[in-house]
C-alpha cells in the first residue's frame, strides 16, 4: 500500500476581520490517510467542513495548524508552508481538481482545453489530440462544438468540457468537488465510470458527492467530517 | 508518520535546479518624509508571474519603478541574474551599464502606451528600435521581426508604416507589448497593462498576454488593482498597503482564503474575481 495523502492534526479557523473579527472554527484535529487505489468520500451535513478540507488538500486554503502530506514524485511533501512554485509544481504533476465549474479562458477551443493537461505532462501532440477527442466523445459533447471556445456553451456543456479536461489523464491524487452535480443520468454514469477507472489505475481519490447513489458507487470508504468538528468535545 | 519527508523547496528546485531571476531585499523608497514602499523582499523565479495588488497609493507602482531600474531605492538591493551573469544590485552598476541591462534583460509595459512608444515613429520603427538598441543592424531581418511581432499581437502587418497616433488605444497597447517582447527579455514589468481600455478590449489583451507569457516562458511582474486580472494572469500575489506587503502567497490562496484584514476587504469589495 502506498500512502498518497496523509493529513495530520489539521485545524482551520477563519477570522473575519471586517465582521467584528468573528472566528469561525471549521476544522480541528482533522487526520486522514488515503492510499493509492482508494476512494474516500467525505460526508457530513452542509457546513461541516467537507469543502474546506478538500480545498486544504489542494493547497487552496491554508490550514491554521497541522500538516498535509502529499506523495509527489515518490516523496511525501508538506503542502503547508510550501513555496508557491512548489505547490504549483505539485498541482501540475500530482494533484487534480475536478469541480462542476469551468473557468472559461477566452478564445481557447474545447479540444485545446482538454489537450492542454496532456501536453503539459509531455505527451506528444498527436497522441494528446487523439485522447482528447476520445474523451469529448465519451462525455457526449457534439463534435461540432469541439473547435469552439466554451464561452458560449450551456452550463452543462461547459461542465462536461471541464470534466473531460480533468479526467483525460487522471492525476495520482484526484480531488472531486461535486463533479456530477446537475449532470443528467447518462453523463453522471460516464463520470462515475471514469472515476472508477482512475481509481483502478491507482489514483487516490477524495471527493464530495451530494447524490447518495453516486456516493455509494464511487466510495471505497466514507469519512464523516463531523468527527473533525471543533464544536464537538472542545470549545473553540 | 514514518514516511520520508522532503522539504517542499527541494521539490521546486528538482527539475530546473536554477536560482531566482530577481531578488529584492529590503527595498525601500521614500519621497522626502512620505513612504513610497518600505522593506519589500522577495525572490522571482524564471517563468513565474507575480502580481502586485493594492489600492491607489499603496506603493505598488513605486515598487515596480524601483525593481525596473527607473527609480533608485532609498535603501535595499535589487539583484538580477541572467544565466551565469549575476548582478548583486542593479543600482550599484554605473548608469550606462544599468541602462544596457534595462535594454536587454527586461522590458517595461507602461499603463499609458504613450509612455512606452515613440509616437512620431512608425509601428515597424517602434518594434525595430529595440532590436537596433540590442545591436542588430540588418534592416531586412529587423523588418521581418517587426512583421512577425505585429502578427503575434494581432495587428495587420499592412499597418507597419503607420504611426501609433493612428491606432486605437487597444492597438497601441498591443504595439507596446510587441516593442517590449521583440528583444526577448527574460522578465517583463507591467503597470496596469489593461487600465484605461474598454472591457472587451481588455479581455482580448489579457488573453494575448496569457498566451505570450506561457509560450515564451517569461517571468513577469504585473501591477494591477483589478483582482480578476490578477487571477487570470498571475501565479503569485503580493498585497500592498501603505507601502508595505501585508500578505503574499499563491494567487488562488490569497484571493480565496485571504488572511489579512486589508486583503479580506479587497476581495470582499469586488463582484467576482
Amino acid at each position: 500500500m502506498t500512502t498518497m495523502i496523509a493529513v495530520d492534526g489539521v485545524g482551520k479557523t477563519f477570522v473575519l476581520h471586517n465582521q467584528s473579527g468573528i472566528r469561525l472554527n471549521v476544522l480541528a484535529g482533522a487526520s486522514l490517510s488515503v492510499e493509492a487505489g482508494e476512494a474516500v468520500v467525505l460526508s457530513g451535513p452542509s457546513g461541516a467542513g467537507k469543502s474546506t478540507l478538500l480545498r486544504i488538500l489542494y493547497g487552496n486554503y491554508r490550514p491554521t495548524s497541522g500538516q498535509v502530506l502529499v506523495r509527489h514524485e515518490g516523496h511525501l511533501v508538506d503542502l503547508v508552508g510550501a513555496a508557491p512554485r512548489a505547490v504549483l509544481e505539485i498541482r501540475r504533476r500530482t494533484l487534480g481538481w475536478v469541480s462542476q465549474f469551468l473557468r472559461v479562458i477566452p478564445r481557447i477551443s474545447a479540444l485545446d482545453l482538454v489537450r492542454d493537461p496532456l501536453l503539459a505532462r509531455g505527451i506528444g501532440e498527436s497522441e494528446a489530440t487523439r485522447r482528447a477527442r476520445d474523451m469529448l466523445a465519451r462525455m457526449n459533447l457534439p463534435e461540432s462544438l469541439w473547435t469552439l471556445p466554451p464561452q458560449t456553451f450551456s452550463g452543462g456543456e461547459q461542465q462536461r468540457v471541464n470534466i473531460a479536461r480533468s479526467l483525460v489523464d487522471p492525476a495520482p491524487v484526484l480531488l472531486l468537488d461535486e463533479p456530477t452535480a446537475s449532470l443528467d443520468a447518462a453523463n453522471r454514469d460516464v463520470v462515475v465510470e471514469l472515476v472508477e477507472a482512475a481509481r483502478a489505475r491507482g489514483s487516490a481519490i477524495v471527493g464530495i458527492f451530494h447524490d447518495e447513489a453516486v456516493r455509494s458507487r464511487v466510495a471505497t470508504r466514507m469519512v464523516d467530517v463531523t468527527s473533525f468538528s471543533p464544536r464537538i468535545g472542545s470549545a473553540p | 508518520m514514518s514516511a520520508p519527508l522532503d522539504s517542499a523547496a527541494k521539490v521546486a528546485t528538482g527539475a530546473d535546479g536554477d536560482a531566482p531571476l530577481l531578488t529584492a531585499t529590503g527595498v525601500t523608497r521614500f519621497y522626502g518624509e512620505r513612504i513610497g514602499c518600505e522593506d519589500v523582499s522577495f525572490d522571482l523565479w524564471p517563468g513565474e508571474v507575480l502580481g502586485i495588488v493594492g489600492e491607489s497609493g499603496s506603493g505598488k507602482s513605486t515598487l515596480l519603478r524601483c525593481l525596473a531600474g527607473l527609480d533608485r531605492p532609498t535603501s535595499g538591493r535589487i539583484g538580477f541574474r541572467d544565466g551565469s551573469r549575476v548582478t548583486p544590485d542593479i543600482f550599484a552598476l554605473d548608469e550606462q551599464r544599468r541602462r544596457a541591462l534595462m535594454r536587454t534583460a527586461w522590458g517595461i509595459v507602461h499603463q499609458n502606451p504613450r509612455d512606452g512608444l515613440r509616437m512620431g515613429v512608425s509601428a515597424g520603427g517602434n518594434i525595430g528600435e529595440r532590436l537596433i538598441d540590442r545591436g542588430d543592424r540588418h534592416y531586412g531581418n529587423i523588418r521581418v521581426a517587426a512583421v512577425d511581432w505585429l502578427q503575434r499581437v494581432e495587428i495587420d502587418p499592412a499597418r507597419i508604416d503607420d504611426r501609433p497616433t493612428q491606432f486605437s488605444g487597444g492597438m497601441q497597447q498591443r504595439l507596446q507589448i510587441a516593442r517590449v517582447l521583440v528583444s526577448e527579455p527574460k522578465l517583463v514589468y507591467m503597470d496596469e497593462p489593461t487600465g484605461g481600455l474598454d472591457v472587451s478590449v481588455q479581455a482580448r489583451l489579457l488573453d494575448l498576454l496569457r498566451a505570450l507569457v506561457r509560450d515564451l516562458g517569461l517571468a513577469a511582474i504585473i501591477v494591477t488593482h483589478d483582482l480578476a486580472v490578477a487571477r487570470l494572469l498571475t501565479d503569485r500575489l503580493m498585497v500592498m498597503r501603505r507601502g508595505r506587503v501585508v500578505e503574499e502567497g499563491l494567487t488562488d490562496q490569497v484571493l480565496d482564503d485571504p488572511q489579512h484584514p486589508y486583503t479580506q476587504l479587497l476581495t470582499a469589495s469586488v463582484l467576482a474575481a
